[in-house]
């Protein structure tokens, strides 16, 4: 498919709502720097492992001068944090890194060179760069399945999956859709977490 | 020994047989999209666990700055196994023949015949 396709059309309005804002009032523009200065503090502190005012005062001195340095665009997104459905989400991700450990091992002893794998394209439900990106990178975490390809216009996902076999279409489009529901549920918009809990009931119920 | 020994000892152990099984893995598996699986990220449990039996015996402002290495590990290697992944599909590096299901390379041939 070569590189004339359109991946990042940020500039193009959106359903999701999510469009790039970079001249706006530059008092919002220095609040919504906060959470990026509050993780620059953060690592700051742990890079230190010490707490005390001193070390706050010059991490918080080195993030507004990375900050000012290099300015990354001010993305403005519709991303909402349940802290619960996301330790939710952590947990799962933590399981899901052991269960699949586990199986690629066996498969590596059992199986080898003769290892099946299958390249399957699962089209998501949400439309939102940041909600596609941390599904990919979830699905990418634990071995067995990683992302390929990202057709982003088209909400489409190319997964490899180790092991495939025969169901495998149908597994892998399971999981992948499993782990969006999981992502929309812990940052998702309400909105977005109704159209993934009303899909999830229709191929359940 | 007291209970943190035993589990610094179950955790250390266990990462180093996740990070044995991924070098097996490695040499056993038949392409390069399955070996990435294999090179990529049993690494990341083994890492993970290996702090992880490493830092309950350090004090916290030691131990902190592994949860940094743990985190960065968790969010570069799928990134990694994402872009090397791709390159090797598009190299030819992925032996078809391995493969029940591609939809990737019908779509790739539809392109092709298409408008492209």
């Amino acid at each position: 498919m070569g590189d004339s396709e359109p991946r990042h059309r940020l500039a193009r309005s959106r359903r999701g709502g999510e469009h790039v804002v970079s001249r706006r009032h530059p008092f919002g523009r220095a609040v919504r720097r906060l959470p990026l200065l509050g993780w620059l503090l953060l690592v700051w502190l742990l890079l230190w492992g010490t707490y005390d005012a001193g070390t706050v005062f010059f991490g918080l001195l080195v993030g507004v001068l990375v900050i000012g340095f290099f300015p990354a665009p001010p993305i403005a997104t519709d991303i909402r944090l349940r802290p619960f459905r996301a330790g939710q989400l952590l947990l799962f991700l933590a399981w899901d890194l052991v269960v699949s450990t586990v199986r690629v091992a066996w498969q590596a002893v059992v199986r080898g060179p003769r290892a099946r794998a299958s390249i399957v394209a699962v089209t998501l439900l949400t439309d939102s760069d940041h909600l596609m990106a941390m599904v990919a990178n979830a699905v990418s975490l634990a071995p067995g399945n990683f992302v390929l390809q990202i057709d982003r216009a088209n909400r489409i996902c190319y997964v490899y999956a180790l092991g495939a076999g025969e169901h495998a279409t149908e597994r892998v489009r399971r999981e992948v859709l499993g782990w969006e529901r999981r992502v929309v549920r812990a940052v998702g918009t309400a909105e977005q977490v109704r159209m993934v809990d009303r899909n999830h009931r229709s191929e359940v119920g | 020994m007291s209970w943190l020994d035993l589990f610094s000892a179950v955790c250390l152990i266990a990462g180093a047989m996740s990070c044995l099984f991924g070098a097996i893995g490695l040499l056993t598996f038949p392409d390069v999209a399955a070996r990435l699986q294999a090179a990529t990220k049993p690494q990341t449990l083994g890492l993970v666990l290996i702090l992880l039996g490493s830092a309950v015996h350090l004090e916290l402002r030691y131990a902190s700055g592994l949860i940094l290495v743990g985190l960065f590990q968790a969010l570069t290697a799928p990134v990694l196994a994402q872009l090397v992944g791709r390159a090797a599909y598009r190299a030819g590096s992925v032996r078809h023949e391995t493969l029940d299901t591609d939809h990737l390379a019908r779509r790739i041939e539809r392109e092709r015949g298409g408008s492209l």
